[in-house]
């Protein structure tokens, strides 16, 4: 298994697109004390969608992940109801607050992530025959911060 | 260059006994021993067969292997027999070894460090027993040089009997500057090299240009001494730079050798291409990457192509010592080597005939497509670095630069800086100082940039509502973030014992030091400085070395801005300036490493981004400190190209080509393998392999030049279709002009991302 990292600063992440095709699962992860973050979430899911291009979107697994749960509660910028209520309604996307400075919760997410990821890849869901043109320019821009 | 002519009839006065003086019988002992063959032998001890030294030149070297230790130093020298026309003027080569002892020494020497006339005035000898002739022009009489020898590599040949010649200035993959003669007889003549840095007279002609012209322009060409023995040949001769090679002058053309070097004549058949003319052929990209290569030969391929010569190559073969040595198989390596030094002349000379016979595949697939890069025999050598001793030896006594720009950064580009060097040449390399500045300039610019500095610092650091920005606060918290993880394995930044002054920092904790705080400092003051770029990361692996090497923030505060011109579109919002870059070395790899380029598209790898963040922080994470010091160095001189650093990347996948082509066959693959590669690239193979790589580039594009050039003449149509496009990216990469892109007003509203 392989775990990718679209690290850096935003202008950067035009790189990820490079990344995306042939993975078996995708984590959003934003930052509980970041409202822009979270907002975020859903362009980062969709631009990984139309550059992944499986099969099957609306089945695609993804993991969301809430991260610096160790911030003290009164910067909290998301609630876990938020979070919650997103990743229903995409699909019932699998959700977890974790600390990766205190290593809390990381382990279980990425179990969640393994498991799907070998799924996903046992239905080899993926399309084969590339019927589209599939964009690996890096002009694909995102207008907001995930990091 | 014109020398005061009242100083030249002065030192004349001088000269009359010289011409008076019996020729050194020792000489002549010398000469009979090693082998001379002399044609006016009999009339060898009379005075009137003294012929007139016109030039001389100290330090022309042959190079009869291609070990430096048989480097044969000599004089090369233009000698005028008595009443001889301008055609019968000799051209000879001297060994130093026969001029010891004898009192000619001092004659080439005189007239190698004071030409005895402006070079214009060389006129037919008219009384060869005066010191002067009619014209006042002081003359100066050896006896006449060996026409030939076996042994000692000594020559002396009429200029009617010359073809033409081939110019190799240095630089460009050749550290000395040679000149090849072609003859119009069978005769192979050694090639000859100009070791300027040890010729008293070459020095001091660059000093007087470094005088008389403008010595700052960037473009200026290295002096060197092929050039002004070219200059004095001028006037004896006509000079014609072929229009089929730049590099080879004919001299004295007849209209058919004009003809012979046009596009035209190019296409005469040769009907099948045995070992020997491609050979040959490859003999043109660089005498010595051909070296190497024929050193592999196996004996009996040897063998094979020695029975499949040309008449003339055959002839070098046979003489007696060439063959002694080919006889011995444990010195096959000589051998070859001797041979293919001594066919390089043959091979320029046979071109106009063979080379453009069998259409563009052939003379690129030999040349560019199956190229190996040997380990040994590389043409190119780096240098030592330049110590501070050297360094301040380039500055006259009032700190003014004594060379010309160029010259201290071909040395910069091939040595590097010792490390005592650095904190000044670099303000050089960077912009900070003018390269025509001298030393009490530098003193003012330090003071006044060193000012500047802790006023933009002063002006975010009182700015209490500046701090309350929330990009502001973006940006400072990433900085920090970034100081952090920066280069921590470096001394000075290895500590964390100094409390951190801001409780509110996440590093309130762990602790900060006074270094770490600087480059913070720095790195918020330069998103204040350019504000439309602001801070990026990435930013902090830039500034860090700078930090180390001044070790005072102002001056690396203005030196960084210096790198950050050149580096800013690497950080653009769009990314369009790695884009491009990507690109360019896209475009590179497809011409230049062609079956590697068929592996990555099949890998889906063409995209490059393996090279993202060598290119994006110039390697700084791919080689030790102290190797990213010295290769930084070297780009900043824009030598070659002020796009080196791709010529790098091309370097780090041709060394590594084999092995990617035959394991890794997944993006996901070449990527893990690349990124591996990290701290385990050898710096000095990767220049040396970059300078080689770049000076193929540069002949390749100008021979799809030339071939596109030929075809439009042989037909308007053009049937171009075998020919590679050698895109605008491409010929981007032969500048030198450093590009610079601003990143545009950031948006409203847009964040530090």
């Amino acid at each position: 298994m392989q775990i990718w990292d679209t690290a850096g600063q935003e202008r950067f992440q035009s790189l990820g697109v490079a990344f995306y095709r042939g993975a078996d699962c995708c984590v959003l992860m934003y930052d509980v004390n970041n409202a822009k973050s979270f907002e975020a979430l859903e362009n980062w899911r969709d631009e990984f969608l139309i550059q992944a291009n499986p099969r099957d979107p609306d089945s695609f697994p993804f993991v969301v992940i809430g991260n610096k749960i160790d911030v003290e509660d009164s910067k909290r910028a998301v609630s876990t109801k938020r979070a919650q209520a997103f990743c229903a309604s995409k699909g019932n996307l699998p959700y977890f607050e974790t600390s990766a400075k205190e290593a809390t919760g990381v382990e279980q997410a990425f179990e969640v992530v393994a498991r799907n990821a070998l799924q996903q890849e046992d239905a080899q869901d993926f399309s084969q025959e590339y019927s589209d043109a599939i964009n690996i320019n890096l002009d694909s821009d995102s207008s907001s911060c995930a990091c | 260059m014109l020398l005061d002519i009242s100083e030249v009839i002065n030192d004349s006065i001088g000269e009359i006994e010289c011409v008076e003086r019996v020729v050194s019988p020792r000489f002549f002992d010398d000469t009979t021993e090693s082998g001379f063959v002399l044609v006016d032998m009999d009339a060898r001890a009379d005075s009137s067969t003294k012929v007139q030294l016109l030039f001389s030149k100290s330090k022309v070297y042959v190079h009869p292997t291609s070990s430096a230790k048989d480097n044969i130093p000599g004089y090369l020298a233009l000698v005028r027999p008595k009443n001889a026309s301008n055609t019968e003027v000799l051209l000879s080569w001297v060994p130093e070894s026969s001029l010891a002892g004898s009192r000619d020494l001092d004659y080439y020497v005189k007239v190698d460090l004071e030409p005895p006339h402006a070079a214009d005035e060389i006129g037919p000898s008219t009384n060869a027993s005066n010191s002067r002739n009619t014209s006042g022009i002081r003359e100066v009489l050896v006896s006449p040089p060996p026409r030939s020898s076996i042994s000692s590599y000594a020559f002396s040949i009429p200029l009617s009997n010359i073809y033409s010649i081939q110019v190799r200035p240095p630089s460009f993959g050749w550290w000395w500057g040679s000149l090849i003669l072609h003859t119009k007889t069978e005769e192979t003549l050694p090639a000859l090299f100009f070791h300027d840095s040890e010729s008293q007279s070459t020095i001091l002609q660059r000093k007087q240009r470094t005088k008389d012209f403008e010595p700052f322009a960037n473009g200026d060409e290295l002096f060197w001494g092929g050039e002004q023995f070219l200059q004095s040949l001028k006037n004896l001769a006509a000079l014609e730079t072929s229009t089929l090679e730049p590099s080879i002058m004919l001299v004295n053309p007849e209209p058919e050798d004009r003809r012979a070097f046009s596009p035209r004549s190019a296409k005469v058949q040769q009907p099948k291409e045995d070992p020997i003319s491609k050979a040959l052929k490859d003999v043109r990209w660089s005498i010595l990457e051909k070296l190497a290569r024929v050193t592999r030969l196996s004996r009996q391929v040897a063998l094979d192509v020695i029975d499949k010569s040309p008449q003339s190559v055959k002839v070098l073969l046979n003489k007696p010592e060439v063959k002694k040595i080919g006889d011995d198989f444990d010195s096959a390596k000589v051998y070859l080597a001797k041979w293919a030094l001594g066919i390089a002349e043959e091979a320029q000379r046979s071109r106009s005939k063979v080379v453009w016979n069998d259409g563009y595949e052939d003379i690129m697939g030999s040349a560019v497509g199956d190229f190996e890069l040997l380990s040994v025999d590389y043409s190119i050598e780096r240098r030592n670095e330049v110590g501070l001793a050297e360094w301040s030896a380039f500055f006259d006594h009032t700190g003014r630069l004594s060379l010309t720009v160029s010259e201290v950064k071909e040395r910069i580009f091939h040595g590097g800086l010792a490390p005592a060097v650095r904190s000044q040449a670099w303000l050089f390399l960077l912009g900070v100082f003018p390269w025509d500045s001298d030393e009490s300039q530098r003193r003012s610019i330090l003071s006044e940039k060193r000012n500047e500095y802790y006023r933009l610092k002063g002006k975010w650091w009182n700015d209490t509502e500046r701090q309350d920005d929330d990009f502001w606060k973006d940006q400072k918290s990433r900085i920090e973030k970034d100081v952090h993880r920066t280069d921590r394995n470096i001394s000075i930044f290895s500590d964390s014992d100094t409390p951190h002054p801001d409780p509110e920092s996440r590093f309130a904790e762990t602790g900060t030091n006074l270094h770490l705080e600087q480059l913070k400092d720095l790195l918020i003051t330069y998103n204040e400085y350019n504000v439309n770029l602001g801070y990026v990361q990435g930013m902090s692996d830039l500034l860090s070395p700078l930090y180390v090497v001044f070790q005072d923030d102002a001056i690396a505060f203005w030196a960084f801005c210096g790198f950050m011109k050149r580096m800013e579109r690497n950080f653009l919002r769009d990314q369009s300036g790695m884009r491009q870059q990507l690109l360019s070395l896209d475009h590179l790899v497809q011409l230049m490493l062609p079956k590697l380029y068929v592996h990555f598209e099949k890998a889906d790898s063409t995209h490059f981004f393996f090279f993202f963040r060598m290119l994006l922080v110039w390697y700084k994470r791919e080689f030790e400190w102290d190797d990213v010091l010295r290769l930084w160095e070297v780009l900043w001189t824009d030598y070659l190209s002020s796009q080196f650093h791709l010529f790098v990347a091309l370097a780090i996948l041709d060394k590594n080509k084999d092995e990617i082509m035959e394991h890794y066959t997944q993006f996901d693959e070449i990527l893990k393998y690349m990124n591996e590669l990290s701290m385990k690239i050898d710096l000095e193979d990767t220049l040396v392999r970059a300078e080689i790589l770049f000076t193929r580039f540069k002949k390749t594009v100008d021979m799809v030049d030339r071939k596109r050039a030929e075809q439009n003449n042989e037909d308007a149509a053009g049937q171009q279709e075998g020919l590679p496009k050698i895109s605008d990216e491409l010929r981007l990469l032969l500048s030198k002009e450093v590009i610079e892109t601003k990143e545009v007003e950031r948006p409203p509203n847009a964040g530090g991302g």
